[in-house]
This record gives structure tokens, C-alpha cells and sequence, in this order.
């Protein structure tokens, strides 16, 4: 083991800066995007094509006074936005970007990744409470009642793939699968895998937008009935943190769609595979995100609780199953 | 049961159709006017406020200071002056002062006038601080634009 | 996994790996202390369910500390992500905060110096343990005891019954939610 001390400096500013690039940036990619879904141009005024938007906004929620209600929670007020950060950045530690960009290949890295989500469920529960307000508090329960219910055949869907690789190291998944589409897990040949398992994808990118809190899954922070939900009373960067950790929680969630099922760093014909191979996935899935989130108008809580208990858990119960059957079988 | 998979199947079917729709207006042009740098050109009954017409081989006011736009305002907004210079048959105009802090855009004085001297302006860009930069000058206006 | 392991009797240094890895631990263990006196001490029932989260969350880095990853992250996943959010959910939609008061004055005076004793006893009994146990440095066999696969055989192998107990045990749960769910609905 290596243990130079220069290694996960490195690391921890390269991860630092990604995140930090992509919380900025993904910001403006959603804007424009949006923009053009709807036929106009999006930010024009900062910048060449309103490229330094991001900067503006930066510098704009840093001048804002940070408030606290009075009503509030003083301490867990303060201590809910960073906990919605903590998980988006630590989950980054594993993500195998390629072959050698990692900066830690764990043993347990899917576990690891699912563990630490459960802060960020924290930090809106506590965040909505501590606000004390009514929307914060009904939008913190629906928050949690949401990703608890996605969270089960989210698990349950990665747990086919966990089956399928034999192991739980990203790294390992990841390398499992090269060598060409046909060997990914979405499309895997070998013990007719590709029958079923697409539909494990389906499921768990539907989990994935509903785990980040994306329309139209977006109940907790739903506008036009809650305000902001759990984040009405949040003002400067602390409604900047709140806003960072959304961002990154899809960046994760498409670096892990994107090693679990697409290949992580492999090309799709077996040639040049590495690192941009696993940019250019994540960042179409990104846009899936956004541009599903400019298509469809919010769902309601009930429908939305009923598709995953009706609909996604026995779907993804049953690809449990297959999966098992297909390995011994075949 | 046979309820639940026609759900799902519609469901999806109709989800797919949404995105199709999005992503084909993702990749059409803007219909939208950057405003200060892409002025819009006005439609052709857009009233602003009045202006001159010029002679269009002097470029001085086709107006004749008849008064009959004065006579016509209903909110006394005009208050125009006029001489008559040597050597010519009509009275050429002096002053033209519209008050369009008073003025409704009724459009009375355009239809009073029987010279063709006076129309429409396109003019939308009107706000300041400051009231008396609505007492428009429209003999100068009318020279700035030559 | 490897186990840090340092020569009895000397001090590593700070700014070496078992160093590095020694004022973690110590963190790990501030925060289990912190977490769980603020779980007690608080007056507002959701700050004490923070405090509990922090404590299992200390608790997480201590089994990762006993080379047992995969119980620590279970410990994450089950205990902060589930089982300390159900409880402040539970609080957050049952009372409204601050009403809570002991309504046996009598009881509630006594109540303290009883969970005293017993905690003292426990600590003493426990630290009777740690001081009489002959410790081995490192049992080599140990090093794999935590992996997933180590576990996974245990369970199905030597602690089948306990599993299979387990296994009854949510499926009790799982019924007893209906029914309780199904109550209210006619």
C-alpha cells in the first residue's frame, strides 16, 4: 500500500475540484438547457454565452445575509447544509473515473456509497425541522418517505448487479464489463442477462431522479404548494450548499448509473477506453436528468409512493430473481 | 391485473412521447428577442407617440400649422407655432410641442390632419425620471432623424 | 484490510499512517461520547435523535477500526439512514416539540440515579474485562473475519439459526405494520 502522503492530497483536491466545477457548472448547464427545451436562450448576459453565470451566482449568495428565523433550530439550522454536502463529495472517493483515476478502491464501495447517502436523507429531515416552519417540516417528511421508498428497489437493483459481478468493488463492476456494449450489464450477453436486465436500468435511473429530489420526483422542494420545502427558510450559502449537494447528488448518481450498468470507463466498440469514455457517459446521463426534468410536470406524493411500492419493487424483486436463475442456469 | 400492465404500458408510452416532444424543440431555433441588442421591429398599428412626416424631397415638416390637430386633441397636449417666410405660399412650421405626459393616444390629431403631416411614431423605449422629458419637441425630433 | 498494529510501548508518530490513523480513532470515539451525551442531555426530542445519529455514525468508524467494514457500513446504512430517521420522523409527525414532560415526579427523581448505577456498573464491569483480558496482538485468522464473504458464510453456516430467527422477526414486523396500517381503513 502506498502510503505517500501526496496521494490523497492529490486525490482530495482533484475531487474537490470536480465537485466544485460541476456544482458551479451543472447549474448553468440546466438553465441553458432548460432554455432551450422551452425555446429561449437561457443566461446570455455573464460572460460568452453566459458561461461566468455560475461566478455571478456564486458571489451574489455570498453577499446575502445568512438568516436565521428565530422560531429555528439554531444549531442543526446551521449544521443541515453541510450535511447535504458530506455525502455528494465522500461518495466521489470511490467512484472509479478509469482504470487508474480512483482514489480509493474499496472492498465495499457500493456499500459505502448507500451508507453514506443516508446523511444526506438526514440533513433534509433535519434541515426541514430546524427551519421551523410548516412547509420545511411537511416537505422533510415527504423527503424522507420518498427516498426510503426509492431506496428499496434501488438496493434491490443493484443487488442483481452485485450478483452478476460477484463482487461489490466499483472497480471490479466496472472491470467486469469491458471489452464492448455487449458486455455491459445493461445489454450483457453472456447468461442472457440483456433479457431483463435493461429493466433493471429503467428502475434504477427512476430511483436515481427520485433519490436526488429532481422533478418529477421533486415533492420536497415542490414550489407551488411548499414554497421551497425544506429549503424556504434558507437564505445565502446556505440555500447554496443545499443547491451544491442537489447537483453533485446527480453527479454521483450518474457516476454510478454509469459504473454499475453503461461500463464506467469502456468504449462502446472496444476501442481507446479510459477516462473521457467516462465523462461522456455521465454527462449524458446528466442531461437525461435535465431534460426529464423540463419535460414532465410534478407527480403527487401518493403516485408517486405507489409507483415504487406497486410498480418498481415487484418489478425489481422479480429481476432479483431472473438474475439468480440466469446465473445458475446458464 | 390485466389494469396494472395497461397502465404501465400507456404510462411509458406516453412518458416516451413527452421526451420526444422536448427533444424536438431542444434542437429548434430560439424564438425569443435578446431585447437591448435585438431591437424588435414594431407591428404597423403600434401607436406611439405622434411624430412628423417630412417632405420627402425637402425633408422640412409636410405640416402647414393649419391648427387642426390643436383644435382636435382632447387633452390639450399640442401646442404648435408657425411662420410665413418669404417667398413661399404655405406657412412653415416653427414649434411643435406635444405634451405626452397629457396625451391618450386617441389619435384625434392624426385623423384631423389633412396634410399628411403627422402619423404614428414606433417609439416604445419611454421612461425617465424626469416629467418634462415627455414634452416632446417633435420639430427637433423630426431633425435628428434627418 | 490491514490491521494497524504498533509495537507496544512506543508512540507512532504523528504525521506516519498509524499516527494519522490513531487521531481518527480518537475522533471516532469523541464522536460516538459526544453523540451519545447529546442524545441524553438534550431537552428538544429531535436534537437528541441528531445526537444518536452522530453516536451510531462514531460507532460506524469504531467497527471499521475492528476491520469489520462491512458492519460498519451496515451500521450506516441501518442505523443512521433508517432507524434514527424513523425516529425522528416518528417524533416530528406524532408531538409537537417541547410538550413532553415526566407526568410521575416521584418516578422520574428516581429513575435518575438507577440509570446511573447501572451505567456505572456496567462501566466498571466492562473495564474489569478490557483490564483482565489477555489481549492478543493480532490473531492472523482475524484479517478476513470481516469480509463480506466471511460473513455471509458465518450466516449461513455456523449462525443459520439466528439468521433464520432474524428472518421471522421481520416477517412478524412486516404483518404487524398491516395490520396496524389496515385498521384504520374500513
Amino acid at each position: 500500500m502506498d502510503t505517500s502522503i501526496w496521494r490523497p492530497i492529490l486525490y482530495l483536491i482533484g475531487i474537490m475540484v470536480f465537485a466544485g466545477l460541476n456544482a458551479a457548472y451543472l447549474g448553468w448547464c440546466e438553465r441553458k438547457g432548460a432554455g432551450r427545451i422551452q425555446r429561449r436562450t437561457g443566461p446570455m448576459e455573464a460572460g460568452y454565452e453566459g458561461l461566468l453565470q455560475p461566478l455571478a451566482d456564486g458571489i451574489k449568495l455570498l453577499t446575502k445575509q445568512l438568516l436565521v428565523p428565530s422560531g429555528a433550530d439554531g444549531i442543526l439550522f446551521r449544521v443541515a447544509p453541510v450535511l447535504a454536502m458530506i455525502p455528494a463529495i465522500t461518495s466521489l472517493v470511490v467512484i472509479p473515473f478509469s482504470e487508474n483515476i480512483q482514489a480509493r478502491a474499496m472492498e465495499l464501495s457500493v456499500l459505502l456509497l448507500f451508507a453514506i447517502a443516508s446523511i444526506a436523507m438526514m440533513a433534509v429531515l433535519l434541515g426541514g425541522w430546524a427551519s421551523g416552519n410548516k412547509y420545511s417540516v411537511i416537505s422533510a417528511a415527504r423527503a424522507v418517505s420518498q427516498n426510503l421508498a426509492y431506496e428499496i428497489p434501488m438496493l434491490l437493483t443493484v443487488i442483481c448487479i452485485v450478483m452478476i459481478s460477484g463482487s461489490m468493488n466499483l472497480r471490479d463492476i466496472a472491470m467486469d464489463q469491458q471489452g464492448g456494449f455487449w458486455h455491459w450489464n445493461i445489454f450483457r450477453l453472456d447468461n442472457f442477462h440483456f433479457l431483463y436486465m435493461w429493466v433493471a436500468f429503467i428502475i434504477f435511473f427512476i430511483c436515481s431522479i427520485a433519490e436526488t429530489n429532481r422533478a418529477p420526483f421533486d415533492m420536497a422542494e415542490a414550489e407551488s404548494e411548499l414554497v421551497a420545502g425544506f429549503m424556504t427558510e434558507y437564505s445565502s450559502m446556505g440555500f447554496g450548499l443545499f443547491m451544491m449537494g442537489e447537483y453533485l447528488n446527480i453527479v454521483v448518481g450518474a457516476c454510478l448509473t454509469t459504473t454499475l450498468f453503461l461500463g464506467g470507463w469502456d468504449c462502446p466498440f472496444g476501442m481507446f477506453p479510459g477516462v473521457w469514455w467516462f465523462i461522456i457517459k455521465i454527462y449524458i446521463l446528466i442531461f437525461t436528468f435535465i431534460w426529464i426534468r423540463w419535460t414532465y410536470p410534478r407527480t403527487q406524493i401518493y403516485k408517486l409512493l405507489n409507483l415504487s411500492w406497486k410498480i418498481l419493487i415487484p418489478f425489481s424483486l422479480v429481476n432479483v430473481l431472473l438474475t439468480a436463475f440466469f446465473i445458475k442456469v446458464f | 391485473m390485466s389494469g396494472y400492465w395497461n397502465d404501465i404500458l400507456v404510462g411509458s408510452k406516453s412518458l416516451v412521447t413527452g421526451l420526444m416532444i422536448t427533444a424536438r424543440e431542444f434542437f429548434k431555433p430560439v424564438v425569443t428577442e435578446q431585447y437591448p441588442y435585438d431591437v424588435p421591429e414594431m407591428t404597423p398599428l403600434f401607436r406611439g407617440h405622434v411624430e412628423l412626416i417630412a417632405n420627402e424631397e425637402t425633408g422640412a415638416p409636410n405640416c402647414i400649422v393649419c391648427m387642426a390637430c390643436q383644435r382636435a386633441c382632447p387633452s390639450d397636449c399640442i401646442t404648435l407655432a408657425g411662420e410665413k417666410k418669404e417667398g413661399e405660399k404655405k406657412k412653415s412650421l416653427t414649434q411643435y410641442q406635444l405634451d405626452f405626459t397629457k396625451c391618450s393616444l386617441c389619435g384625434s390629431c392624426v385623423e384631423a390632419c389633412n396634410f399628411n403631416a403627422l402619423q404614428f411614431s414606433k417609439e416604445y423605449n419611454l421612461c425617465s425620471f424626469n416629467k418634462d422629458d415627455f414634452i416632446i419637441d417633435l420639430v427637433k425630433r423630426l431633425e435628428d432623424q434627418n | 484490510m490491514q490491521p494497524l498494529v504498533c509495537p507496544s510501548g512506543t508512540l507512532p508518530s504523528l504525521f506516519s499512517a498509524e499516527g494519522f490513523a490513531g487521531i481518527i480513532f480518537l475522533l471516532t470515539v469523541f464522536l460516538v461520547i459526544s453523540g451519545a451525551v447529546i442524545a441524553v442531555v438534550s431537552k428538544r426530542l429531535v436534537r437528541a435523535v441528531a445526537g444518536l445519529a452522530v453516536c451510531f455514525t462514531g460507532l460506524a468508524g469504531v467497527y471499521y477500526f475492528l476491520l469489520s467494514p462491512f458492519v460498519a457500513m451496515m451500521q450506516m446504512l441501518i442505523y443512521v439512514g433508517a432507524v434514527s430517521i424513523l425516529i425522528a420522523f416518528g417524533i416530528m409527525m406524532a408531538t409537537p416539540e417541547d410538550k413532553i414532560t415526566p407526568d410521575n415526579k416521584y418516578l422520574s427523581k428516581l429513575i435518575g440515579p438507577l440509570a446511573g448505577s447501572v451505567g456505572a456498573l456496567f462501566f466498571a464491569g466492562f473495564s474489569l474485562l478490557a483490564v483482565k483480558t489477555d489481549w492478543q496482538v493480532f490473531p492472523e485468522h482475524a484479517a478476513a473475519d470481516g469480509s463480506i464473504k466471511a460473513v455471509g458464510m458465518t450466516l449461513l453456516t455456523t449462525h443459520s439459526m439466528v439468521f433464520e430467527l432474524i428472518s421471522i422477526v421481520l416477517l412478524l414486523a412486516i404483518i404487524g405494520a398491516l395490520v396496524l396500517a389496515r385498521r384504520g381503513r374500513n
